[in-house]
């Protein structure tokens, strides 16, 4: 099984449903302008719209596939877009795929996170917590009057993505329609991060003693991670 | 611009600092930083703004995150740029950070080198800075400061009071290097009391702080210092801020 197989196939199946009962629409990356670029500090009183605040439920998912069946450019959205909410705070999701080939699996996941935690927008204020798998926005009211959109932050997403030589694919899903709709990602965003998680520590540590691993378990079910582990100790040992 | 308030405990940093918070809050176009850096915690309750999370919670939780492994710096820098914001009080145009209190031992000392940077980051994103900063040296010495462009120094009118200032000023200068300094003299009876010190001090004067019963009055009943109305002292701090650069 390869990385993250099953986190995408659980991502498909849930995407699906959505589609299925319409209540996923969809974008096309190139249908836009490019939003400017722009470090912003977005304070309170400054912000239109709260996306995954700390005291609702937010999740943020970097996913890979090298099987082809990334859908390029595609921007799906579950739920209402920045210029549509009508509470000032919602419940938040987003899922990134990338799609291409990665042999060097630890740094092209560097390479994949950092693209898209580098990505940063006028009047968009983003901060992440990796461990937590949560991720809190605002929208600043200025970038609101100005038309900003999902689909502008999902672009800006897929074009940083594809300016990676392993990346040749990519496509983004936000969700904001309900703390329902969110946890339903939960599984794959918690299983996702336990693969991210034993592979860093196989890289950063060196530590190949899987009697002593804490992930042993996340690594009898995922083939790639056997495969890097193998590939470390050949490297390591002579 | 990033001004640390400095000088010897029970002078009247905080009153300065609350001042300082009051003044940048009625400045449209401003965002400001306030940060309180004494353990001691006094400026939150002048201000009226209770923090949710301390940056010594921050320091424990990124402790925790790097003791779990799997997180390289870009991680442990995002993180901490998250907690940070989830430790920030808002209230119109400021922004609030308390140190808190550390109560546990262990050194983590790539952590506190990402803590630092993360301040300094934090900093840059606002207008204006102002640091309450625990009395004495300690924090000047340890270069926590080091980031700070104007280090306003407070005493009352006892020499100790000034000897303190001046050798904050002198550790600094060797430390840090660089920074503008000038002393604000706090509960002076009259202009003479401030003169005298002026005539026995290296120091920049930058003006006196009279006593004031608006202060005394907000202090005895914990009001905001947003609040503040006009008085002597409120206008003697500003007089002084506005010397500094800040206003």
């Amino acid at each position: 099984m390869a990385l993250f197989d099953e986190q995408l196939g659980e991502v498909r199946r849930i995407l699906a449903d959505w589609r299925e009962g319409a209540g996923a629409r969809e974008f096309s990356a190139g249908e836009r302008a490019p939003w400017p670029e722009g470090q912003s500090l977005v304070l309170e009183e400054d912000t239109a719209l709260e996306l995954g605040n700390p005291s609702v439920a937010s999740l943020s998912l970097l996913l890979w596939s090298e099987g082809g069946d990334v859908e390029d450019g595609r921007i799906t959205l579950v739920g209402p877009d920045v210029p549509e909410a009508k509470e000032r705070n919602v419940p938040f999701a987003q899922v990134v795929i990338a799609g291409g080939s990665f042999a060097s699996e630890y740094d092209s996941y560097r390479d994949a996170r950092d693209a898209v935690y580098d990505t940063r927008l006028h009047g968009f204020s983003v901060r992440t917590m990796p461990s937590r798998q949560s991720i809190w926005c605002r929208v600043a009211r200025v970038a609101r009057e100005e038309g900003f959109s999902l689909v502008d932050l999902g672009a800006a997403f897929i074009e940083a993505l594809k300016s990676l030589d392993e990346v040749s694919a990519a496509q983004v899903v936000f969700v904001t329609a309900s703390v329902e709709d969110v946890k339903k990602l939960s599984g794959a965003a918690a299983g996702a991060q336990r693969i991210v998680d034993a592979m860093m520590k196989m890289y950063q540590e060196e530590n190949f003693d899987c009697e002593t691993c804490e992930y042993q378990e996340v690594c009898d079910t995922v083939m790639d991670l056997k495969m890097i582990r193998k590939k470390l100790t050949e490297g390591k040992v002579p | 611009m990033i001004l640390s308030v400095c000088g010897k405990g029970g002078v009247g940093k905080t009153t300065v600092s609350a001042v300082a918070a009051q003044a940048l809050s009625a400045r449209d176009g401003v965002r400001a930083l306030i940060v309180d850096a004494d353990p001691a915690g006094g400026l939150g309750m002048a201000l009226g703004l209770t923090p949710r999370k301390t940056l010594n919670d921050v320091r424990k939780e990124i402790i925790e995150e790097v003791k779990a492994g799997g997180r390289d710096e870009k991680d442990l820098a995002v993180s901490l740029d998250y907690l940070l914001a989830e430790a920030l009080t808002e209230k119109g145009n400021l922004a609030f950070l308390s140190i808190g209190r550390p109560e546990d031992v262990g050194c983590y000392c790539k952590v506190n080198v990402i803590l630092k940077d993360a301040i300094e980051g934090l900093a840059g994103r606002f207008d204006a800075t102002v640091i309450d900063a625990e009395a004495g040296i300690e924090q000047v010495n340890r270069k926590v400061m080091s980031p700070v462009d104007y280090v306003l120094l407070v005493s009352d009118t006892s020499a100790k009071a000034v000897r303190v200032a001046e050798t904050i000023k002198g550790v600094a200068d060797s430390m840090i290097g660089g920074e503008d300094a000038g002393l604000l003299v706090n509960r002076a009876r009259e202009g003479r009391e401030a003169e005298k010190i002026r005539m026995g001090t290296s120091l920049e004067v930058l003006g006196w702080i009279p006593e004031d019963d608006t202060i005394r009055r907000f202090d005895g009943e914990e009001i905001s210092f947003l609040e503040l109305p006009e008085c002597p002292a409120r206008e003697a701090i500003t007089a002084a801020l506005e010397k500094t650069g800040l206003l």
